[in-house]
């Protein structure tokens, strides 16, 4: 039996696995964010099984009580229980890809308690600040980090942002995009979010609250359709853009964007 | 025609940012913008608002003509309806 430890975000999680190939993808795939001390949460990933219920799509669903929940997807099958802070997951193959897809559904149900969100951004740290890039596919959070060489990658995909008394954390994730770089395990305060789209020039215009909020909702990873949790996870939202200034942020791929929002 | 009054769904999740509502819709998670007379209507959903009472204000605060105000909320409020933002009810409804 193979114990691994994860922190991701503050939270640290164990992997306990009977299968050797399991432990390997974990032992690489997570490598800079192994971890010591006790966990606040625990996944036991079973061998792989050919009995794991297909489902095509991502399906998150409460499961014999209010803080259970199943996790279904075509290539693995488990529940998160977020009061016992307890998960267990069969694979249909011991794949990097099904574990991290399991592992950001679980850390997008466990941040809650914690007011943290998994949002659909790059995230890069400057003189000590968090900047985050918030956007869809192809709007260019790739781009920005791979044009952003004297920065400190969080991650170029999936960052996490944790919101305290009137202020956010950004965390540094294994959740790669395009760069293929997994991000650094560190945090800073988070000064700045902006919304990314490609445009002719530089440019950066303020955002209120409420377009803001519109804006960064589509782009937060959750995959429940219960109310009660994501009436939390707006909540969550909505205190992340009263604490932080947001931007609309069109830029050209050069690294003249940063120009601009230092002038902003 | 008889008094109606108006509640919001426990379900729903929202906040007012300079007048306007930014309301979740809980089923399909789409967030719904309101503009400052929407929001007026919204925040009255109380379950004892009487919506001949928010129609009146309706006239007082933005200067709009009693028939107007009455066919605009209702259409309005017809619309959070089926989108399973509010209820409608004919009698007074308690503090939940």
């Amino acid at each position: 039996m193979a114990e691994l430890s994860i922190g991701i975000a503050g939270l640290r999680t164990a992997v306990i696995t009977r299968d050797p190939d399991v432990a390997t993808v974990v032992r690489d795939r997570y490598e800079g964010f192994l971890s010591t001390g006790p966990a606040d949460w625990r996944i036991e990933i079973s061998p792989p099984s050919g009995g794991v219920p297909f489902s095509k799509d991502v399906v998150v669903r409460r499961d014999g009580g209010p803080a259970r929940f199943s996790v279904r997807r075509h290539d693995f099958a488990g529940t998160v229980d977020v009061s016992e802070r307890t998960a267990d997951l069969t694979l249909t193959s011991p794949d990097d890809v099904s574990i991290n897809s399991f592992l950001r559904i679980l850390y997008s149900l466990a941040l809650v308690e914690t007011r943290g969100l998994v949002v659909h951004a790059a995230s890069l740290v400057r003189d000590g600040a968090a900047y985050l890039f918030c956007g869809p596919s192809g709007s260019g959070k790739t781009t920005v980090a791979r044009l952003s060489t004297d920065a400190t990658l969080l991650s170029d995909e999936l960052s996490i942002v944790r919101i305290a008394e009137g202020y956010a954390m950004c965390f540094g994730t294994p959740f790669r995009g395009e760069l293929a770089l997994a991000g650094e395990d560190r945090a800073a305060p988070l000064i700045g979010i902006y919304f990314l789209h490609h445009g002719g020039r530089h440019a950066v215009e303020a955002l209120g609250p409420k377009e803001a909020l519109a804006r960064l909702l589509p782009n937060v990873l959750f995959f429940a359709r219960e109310a009660d949790v994501t009436a939390a996870v707006f909540r969550i939202a909505a205190d992340l853009v009263e604490a932080v200034p947001c931007f609309d942020l069109s830029f050209r791929p050069d690294p003249g964007f940063w120009e601009v929002i230092r002038n902003a | 025609m008889p008094e109606a009054y108006l509640t919001q769904s426990p379900r729903t999740a929202w906040r007012v940012y300079d007048g306007e509502a930014a309301v979740l819709c809980p089923d399909d998670s789409t967030l719904n913008s309101l503009n400052a007379v929407g929001t007026l209507i919204w925040e009255s959903a109380d379950g004892k608002t009487a919506v001949s009472a928010i129609v009146a204000r309706i006239c007082e605060e933005f200067d709009v003509d009693p028939e107007r105000a009455e066919r605009d909320t209702m259409a309005f409020i017809a619309k959070l309806r089926e989108r399973g933002l509010l209820t409608v009810s004919e009698t007074l409804q308690q503090a939940p």
